[in-house]
């Protein structure tokens, strides 16, 4: 597989504090990449990075390069909206806009200018069927996002995300806030999106990264510790700091 | 053995009565503003009832107190709303939406907003005198209605944009990102996002301003309206009066009969605010209903 990501030397300050330490990997074109570690490690703030969300927070400093299929999109040959549509991003809590179910899906083609009526219904439709949510939404489009339940509402914003045709899928513990029928149903969803997206997922449970990824990346302290396969990194870790984790000796 | 033996039941009796007793005082804080409001509108209806009729709205204001009406400070009123609302309405969103939006958070924005929420609290008479130097005098607006409502605006500008602010912010963070995360722009995420989730918000912050610039009387006088004005303005430069300057004058009159028809203008202008206010209310509970 060949990689799309590639981070070099990746180095961030909140102002003065370093929240990421000289990172380096690449992350693979069309598979599920999970981030895992303790809270405040820093994986968040990597995935963060990859759609320059970042950049909104006062005092963000980076250094080093990150190139998505070989352009640093620091640089000023990318521009953040044109990034944002390349690689969308789901969200810890869902986060519905308090519109319709039809024009949550639609918000993202028409910022970037689809205001054609039968252009924007297939687009609704398409990225419905891919979040595996239109046989449950169809017969009431009109109706308020939030009248759906917490597993529909998550997967109308992997719909969102999806209906501006992204490249990468940005998940950002995107299950944490869910019951465990709901998460089951979004991991399959990730399997299935996996064949054509780049996906890259943070996650605090490592049985979902376990179950659900192909590649594992271990984060402590904003350093990367360890990066492989993920049935690799569980079952034979090289790292001793990575094997306590995973043992739960802490975190 | 009882469980219950060891408790000091004198002490529970105490700690009982003082909380009765506090309950009877809150009461009491309760009631006064309501018991003031009653007394206020039962003395006025007494008053005043007696002169709502037609003579009222249709009438000009004359010498003689029969037959004398409030058309022309009506008409002022309602035509120095229609000016001052979208002119304070877009200034006072423009200016939340920059303070909360697009300003650094740095120590000139919070003078700014320092100031904004200092000038919410200056007395009305001294944005009357301000009107004066700018509008009437530097401007040369002479004693107009655009002149009025200009200042007025000027007095309802920071209540807005503290409130439309307020109404702003509460917009979740999570709305915002979903927004940028897709791609929009800053006006995009702000015109598609935040102020629909807001507008409810703002919009009952603006007729509430509303309400207090159309009672207010003190900058009008400083500015020049306490005038006989027996005629409707029939452009933005004529004279112009409004419903508390009508009742101000009836009332320092010496003939009774004055006094009564100051009464009713006061049930006007009560009914007035009271739509206002209900308005804001159904506003606010229709999309909140609707949640969309």
């Amino acid at each position: 597989m060949e990689p799309l990501i590639n981070i070099k030397n990746l180095n961030l300050y909140y102002s003065s504090f370093q929240a990421l330490k000289n990172v380096n990997f690449t992350i693979p074109e069309k598979a599920i990449t999970a981030f895992i570690g303790p809270s405040g490690c820093g994986k968040s703030t990597l995935l963060r990075t990859l759609n320059r969300m970042n950049d909104m927070i006062i005092g963000t400093r980076i250094e080093g390069q990150l190139l998505i299929g070989g352009t640093d999109i620091y640089s000023n040959e990318v521009d953040v909206e044109t990034l944002r549509k390349k690689v969308g991003m789901v969200f810890q809590q869902p986060n519905p806009f308090p519109k319709s179910i039809y024009d949550n899906v639609a918000y993202g083609p028409r910022l970037h200018g689809i205001t054609n009526k039968k252009q924007l219904d297939e687009i609704v439709e398409t990225s419905l069927k891919k979040a595996a949510l239109w046989n449950e939404v169809k017969d009431h489009l009109k109706r308020s996002a939030l009248s759906i339940s917490g597993g529909q509402q998550q997967r109308l914003c992997i719909a969102r995300a999806l209906a501006v045709e992204p490249d990468i899928l940005l998940m950002d513990e995107a299950t944490s806030a869910l019951d465990p029928i709901s998460t089951l149903k979004i991991e399959e969803l990730v399997q299935e999106l996996k064949d054509n997206y780049t996906i890259v997922m943070v996650t605090h449970n490592m049985h979902q990264a376990a179950r659900v990824s192909n590649q594992t990346v271990f984060f402590l302290n904003g350093e990367v510790i360890e990066y492989s396969e993920t049935e690799m990194l569980f079952s034979n870790p090289s790292d001793k700091r990575t094997e306590d984790y995973i043992s739960g000796r802490f975190g | 053995m009882n469980i219950f033996e060891d408790a000091n039941r004198k002490q529970i009796a105490g700690r009982r009565r003082m909380d009765f007793i506090l309950h009877i005082l809150f009461v009491i804080a309760t009631s006064i503003g309501v018991i003031a409001l009653c007394a206020l509108i039962i003395d006025i209806l007494v008053d005043g009832v007696a002169r709502l009729n037609p003579d009222l709205f249709n009438n000009f204001p004359s010498r003689k107190a029969d037959g004398s009406g409030m058309k022309s400070a009506i008409v002022g009123s309602i035509y120095m709303l229609l000016i001052m609302a979208p002119i304070s309405f877009i200034f006072g969103v423009g200016a939340a939406i920059y303070l909360e939006e697009y300003a650094g958070k740095n120590r000139l924005t919070r003078l700014i907003q320092l100031n904004i929420s200092t000038l919410a609290g200056v007395p009305s008479i001294v944005y009357g005198i301000l009107g004066l130097a700018i509008f009437v005098r530097l401007f040369a607006l002479e004693r107009s209605l655009i002149a009025g409502a200009l200042t007025m605006t000027l007095l309802v500008l920071p209540i807005i944009i503290v409130s439309a602010q307020e109404a702003i912010r509460a917009v979740p963070r999570s709305r915002r990102d979903a927004s940028f995360a897709l791609g929009a722009t800053k006006w995009q995420t702000v015109s598609r996002s935040v102020l629909p989730s807001s507008m409810p918000g703002i919009l009952t912050g603006v007729i509430l301003a509303m309400s207090r610039a159309i009672g207010e009387t003190a900058p009008l006088v400083m500015i020049g309206a306490l005038t006989y004005v027996a005629f409707l303005p029939s452009s933005l430069k004529d004279s112009f009066t409004v419903i508390p300057i009508q009742v101000y004058n009836w009332l320092s009159k010496s003939k009774a009969e004055f006094h009564e028809l100051a009464a009713s203008g006061i049930i006007v202008l009560l009914v007035l605010l009271l739509l206002m206010n209900l308005s804001a209310i159904l506003l606010r509970n229709k999309y909140q209903k609707k949640g969309l």
